[in-house]
């Protein structure tokens, strides 16, 4: 520092600056200063902002005059005011804000937010506020550990210097470190520059040229810019305010807030009377003739403000346009009609300078000032004077302005600075004009903008969920006893039946249609359900479904009778709901797009199972074929699933010796998808493992001797408990590779399972898996644990792990050979040239299935291509690992 | 270099001297004026030239005794300002601004930069406006878009040749940058005012905007720049009237 700096100001303590040189070894002091002002304490900081606020208040009048004396423009009145409230306000507004340390904390969900101060705020001031703007600058620094070095006006660097200094000293008397506060003297485009490219935040308020200089530094910056506040009064609003508040805000420190109005727009001729004369009573002057031309020639010079006339009076910028008003003239007026930037009084004035506009309707009045945005304030400031009953006027106002803040019946130099006229509008003297201005933001400029926020994030996990039918009903020859409640107990008047033509044609209904008959209940039945159901056949199914009007669904057969039931039932309940929409696949069920319709509203859905395999009737889970498109659309949601599920052995006595293999191999896999996938709880894991047992025990019975109804009965269960488990644990890429095979090759869903299975539970298990499925609660991988805790619970043994995995996949491929599955894919008669034609695609699609989100392994596309091929040319299985 | 003896004078400024030679045209400087102006101004020349610009082609940079002296070609024909002042009432104003649009669509990455060579200028008025405007000034010069396009820096009608054929020609690249075409605009336009021609003035800025489908805001942007710059040439007769263009804010 240079002695003579020092004796200017001879505090030690401040920062002055006169050379690029001196500037970069003040930051680095400052540098210094900032590190140790970032471990002080809320409190410590809390008493250095009181300190520095109380400062300035008391030194609000002599700042004001030595802004006034300085820059000749302006009120000192009026800057005391600015002051004033930049002292004051800025204090109330942020006294009891946390800025230091932990601001936030919630330990249930894990989430802290701790503040941290930015570094060094390079801060732009400018003529017309110079001393208020400082003062709010150091305080909002000073409040968030910041330092700040300012680049002054040239025009008013002496006043500016003297607000910060004052706010400086009075900060280190209350313990802030020494340099935290220092600002340019000699001020130079290049010293501006090298203060904008190593502070660490700019905080420029400016006009186009300073605010694209800090935006195109590197450092980041909010910056302000020029605005140009059109005023409508509608022909509803109340004038006499409306002009008044104008004519205050308009002359308040001789007109050079930038939020302050520049034009009026009045609605209608007889408010525009009313505003005008008004305006006259409380001395306006509006200019006349020539006088208007000589006014427009001093104000613009080449579409541009004359610095001469900015903050002045009226009478003063009269007087230099050779008009002659009397002295106490507060505003003068020119009545103009063009709101093209080619007309001077649309710009920008910065002075008792307003112009005047009539408009016919309102709409007219928001087109005029869209225009004046548009040409010269895009971003910052629009005012509506208007009865606020008004609500639709006063919406299409505020759709139609690109600004920032829109004011309503507020004077809008007090208005836009905030919690003068509105106490939720922000106080700040730097206004974010948004990407309209050229702004990173869009508000009221404070203490939330200089500090960085980090957040800390603890691991949670997610809340799980176990979703079933109201009512699981079971046991050999439950279904008429079932069937009573929905007389007696529900009182049900009109029941439908969806089965398949073979299940009514063999008279399985007949049993339920006499139990409905004994209670009155009234049925009539659809059966026309083909396997893999069709769009259109539901489309079909509906429209019997809706003439009959029932209050009652009751689907009886296998998957494919209680899949097109739940489609037909969600059509009848609404049918503006779309297929495409619906089967979107989702991340995470609770977080999907789109939102199921609530079910249940017209029907009652009962689901009988005559197989033991899909257990549809406690899922979620339907899929529908449109025969057109070919396209195959899975849904997914607990809106589709069952009310009542009845689970009655007798009606599974007669299943052919294949629906029994293929259905019952399926329940292992939706047993033990279920329980290895990521989203398995404690919930689901009894009722996997028991199915997976049951299976173990039961399976090969069934399937050498039908008519065992002790195996029937336990694999009818089985199959409805691991429906249960993966109702909510959901499946694995098993059955997304299922599918398409299926889709693609027609091989039965079972089966299509069992092919792959052994091979995808090596996959799965390996200890490296390219990638692993994301679920907060999967911590590593660990399926191959899961599958030998299944084996065991199968009841199979070994040493080690290892041998029980081993065990246990021998075993399956026993029992899959007992029950008469083939080895590879190309026994099922799939022609290999076409297999490998659709290989790439059908593996794409495997990939996609909604399935193979709760995969404990998450797929390569490649990595199914290869189980493909080694499943169809029955290559050895291999875990894929490295 | 030699002038013959039958050579004419076609014009003469404070700072030279143009002659006639028959097949050449040589400009002739006063004896204080540096070498390095004027070996600037035939750089320009070739740059130009050489940029694909229909200019006279440059023959010879030397001296004529003492000083320093540039030799082009001839272009017969007459300046756009011989025929203005023959025939005013002849539009020629979309042919003048298409012109200079012309030659703002030519690129040359070796001339010398129009924002380094304002700041330079606005730099040395030192004497005549304050520290404040001053710095204003180097503020909205810095913040003018960055352009590449070649600007003349002096185009005005006496600098540009119209052959029989209608073609023209355009030298003096004394002036000559590569910059934003906005300024170049903006001097052309000053430069008329200053000549007394307020409504061609006019009509040129709103010709060339509507042609280049800019906002006559965007041109007066660089208005004060350009005084500026007009300044620190100089102008003494004018100054009132350009520091008024000076002093003009765009935010405080």
């Amino acid at each position: 520092m240079s002695e003579e700096t020092k004796t200017v100001f001879d505090d030690g303590a401040a920062l002055v600056v006169r050379s690029n040189e001196e500037l970069l070894e003040k930051l680095a002091l400052m540098r210094e200063a900032q590190k140790e002002f970032a471990t002080f304490t809320q409190e410590q900081v809390d008493k250095i902002f009181f300190e520095a606020a109380m400062a300035a208040n008391k030194a609000r009048i002599p700042l004001a005059k030595m802004a006034v004396e300085e820059t000749g423009m302006g009120c000192v009145e009026d800057k005391v005011t600015k002051n004033h409230y930049a002292s004051e306000y800025i204090y109330n507004a942020y006294k009891d804000t946390l800025t230091c340390g932990v601001i936030e904390e919630d330990p249930v969900f894990g989430i802290k937010k701790i503040a941290e101060p930015i570094g060094i705020i390079g801060a732009v001031i400018p003529t017309t506020n110079p001393t208020s703007t400082a003062i709010f600058k150091c305080l909002i620094a000073l409040k968030t550990r910041n330092a700040i070095m300012i680049s002054p006006h040239p025009r008013a660097k002496g006043c500016t210097a003297e607000a910060a200094r004052i706010v400086n000293d009075a900060a280190v008397a209350a313990g802030a470190p020494e340099h935290l506060v220092g600002w340019i003297e000699a001020l130079s485009l290049e010293n501006t520059q090298v203060l904008m490219a190593e502070s660490d935040i700019i905080l420029a308020t400016g006009g186009p040229g300073m605010v694209k200089a800090a935006y195109s530094s590197g450092t980041p910056a909010l910056g302000v810019g020029a605005g140009n506040t059109p005023v409508i009064i509608d022909s509803t609003a109340d004038v006499r305010m409306a002009v008044n508040s104008i004519i205050h805000s308009k002359t308040f420190d001789n007109g050079m807030i930038c939020a302050s109005e520049q034009s009026v727009t009045v609605v209608g001729d007889e408010a525009y009377a009313a505003a005008k004369a008004e305006f006259k009573l409380r001395g306006c002057y509006f200019l006349e003739g020539e006088e208007l031309d000589r006014v427009r020639k001093t104000i613009i010079i080449n579409g541009k403000l004359n610095a001469r006339i900015v903050g002045q009076r009226a009478a003063a910028i009269a007087e230099m346009a050779g008009v002659k008003v009397p002295q106490s003239t507060k505003i003068l007026i020119g009545e103009v009609e063009s709101v093209d930037i080619t007309e001077e009084f649309a710009h920008e004035k910065l002075s008792p300078v307003l112009a005047m506009y009539h408009a016919d309707t309102f709409d007219e009045a928001i087109a005029k000032s869209e225009r004046l945005v548009a040409d010269g304030g895009y971003g910052h400031t629009s005012s509506l004077y208007i009865d606020t009953r008004e609500t639709e006027k006063m919406a299409k106002h505020a759709a139609a302005m690109k600004t920032c803040r829109i004011l309503v019946n507020t004077p809008s130099s007090h208005g836009g600075i905030g919690d003068l006229y509105n106490f939720k509008l922000a106080p700040s003297l730097t206004l974010g004009c948004g990407s309209w201005g050229g702004n990173s933001v869009s508000e009221n400029v404070g203490v939330k903008h200089l500090i960085n926020v980090k957040t800390v994030a603890e691991r949670r996990e997610n809340m799980l969920w176990y979703r079933v039918p109201e009512k699981v009903y079971f046991k050999r020859g439950c279904m008429p006893v079932a069937l009573d409640e929905l007389g007696t107990i529900m009182g049900k008047k009109r029941a439908f039946i969806v089965t398949d033509s073979f299940l009514y044609k063999s008279g399985f209904t007949k049993q339920i249609e006499s139990k409905l008959d004994e209670m009155g209940i009234a049925h009539a039945c659809f059966y026309d359900v083909a396997p893999d159901p069709t769009l259109q056949c539901a489309q079909e199914g509906v429209k019997q479904l809706s003439s009959f009007e029932p209050d009652t669904i009751i689907a009886v057969g296998g998957g494919s009778a209680m899949d097109a039931a739940k489609i037909m039932w969600l059509m009848y309940e609404h049918p503006e709901a779309r297929f495409e929409d619906m089967a979107m696949n989702f991340m995470d069920i609770r977080k999907r797009i789109y939102p199921y319709p609530q079910m249940g509203n017209k029907c009652y859905f009962v689901a009988i199972p005559t197989s033991s395999g899909t257990g549809s009737e406690c899922t979620p889970f339907a899929i529908i074929t449109d025969a057109e498109t070919g396209i195959k659309w899975p849904l997914a949601d607990y809106q589709l699933l069952p009310n009542m599920a009845i689970v009655d052995t007798n009606n599974m006595m007669s299943q052919p010796k294949g629906l029994t293999s293929a259905s019952g191999v399926d329940v292992l896999t939706h047993a033990m998808e279920a329980y290895v996938s990521i989203m398995a709880s404690d919930y689901t894991d009894p009722l996997a493992l028991r199915a997976g047992a049951l299976v173990f025990k039961y399976l090969a019975r069934a399937y050498d001797n039908p008519d065992d109804l002790e195996a029937r009965d336990h694999m009818a269960n089985a199959s409805c408990l691991a429906g249960m488990a993966f109702a909510n644990a959901f499946l694995g890429v098993n059955h997304s590779m299922a599918h398409k095979l299926g889709a693609y090759h027609h091989i039965p869903h079972g089966w299509a399972n069992a092919i792959i299975l052994t091979r995808v539970m090596r996959y799965n298990a390996a200890e490296r898996p390219t990638k692993m499925g994301s679920f907060s609660q999967y911590e590593y991988p660990h399926a191959k644990e899961r599958y030998v805790e299944f084996g065991r619970a199968c009841g199979f043994d070994g040493a080690t792990d290892d041998e029980v995995f081993e065990n246990f996949i021998a075993g399956i491929e026993d029992l899959k050979e007992h029950v008469g599955v083939k080895k590879t894919i190309a026994e099922y008669g799939v022609d290999e040239q076409y297999f490998l034609d659709t290989l790439d695609e059908m593996s794409e699609n495997a990939f996609n299935d909604q399935c193979t989100g709760a995969n404990p392994r998450y797929p390569l596309i490649s990595e199914i291509k290869e189980i493909y091929l080694d499943a169809y040319y029955d290559r050895p299985a291999s875990s894929y690992e490295d | 270099m030699k002038l013959p003896k039958d050579k004419s004078v076609i014009v003469e400024r404070h700072n030279k001297v143009v002659y006639d030679c028959g097949d050449t045209v040589v400009k002739v400087f006063n004896g204080n004026k540096p070498a390095a102006d004027i070996m600037n101004e035939a750089l320009n020349l070739a740059r130009a030239d050489q940029a694909g610009i229909d200019v006279p082609e440059l023959l010879e940079v030397g001296k004529v005794g003492n000083t320093w002296a540039i030799a082009t070609k001839k272009v017969e024909g007459k300046t756009l300002r011989q025929l203005i002042n023959e025939d005013p009432e002849v539009e020629r104003m979309a042919d003048f601004v298409e012109l200079e649009l012309q030659i703002h669509a030519h690129k040359n990455p070796l001339m010398n930069r129009q924002k380094d060579k304002y700041a330079r200028m606005i730099n040395s008025l030192g004497d005549i406006i304050s520290e404040a405007t001053q710095y204003e000034l180097l503020v909205r010069l810095d913040g003018m878009p960055n352009h590449n396009k070649i600007c003349h820096g002096d185009f005005v009608p006496s600098n540009i040749i119209v052959r029989e054929d209608g073609t023209m020609s355009v030298c003096d690249w004394a002036h000559a940058t590569q910059g934003n075409g906005g300024a170049d605009c903006a001097t052309t336009y000053l430069h008329l005012m200053l000549g007394g021609e307020k409504e061609i003035a006019e009509k040129y800025l709103r010709t060339y905007c509507e042609r280049q489908g800019c906002e006559m805001s965007y041109i007066q942007n660089w208005m004060s720049i350009v005084a500026a710059a007009e300044l620190a040439r100089g102008r003494v007769v004018e100054q009132d009237y350009l520091l008024s263009m000076i002093d003009v804010v765009d935010y405080y």
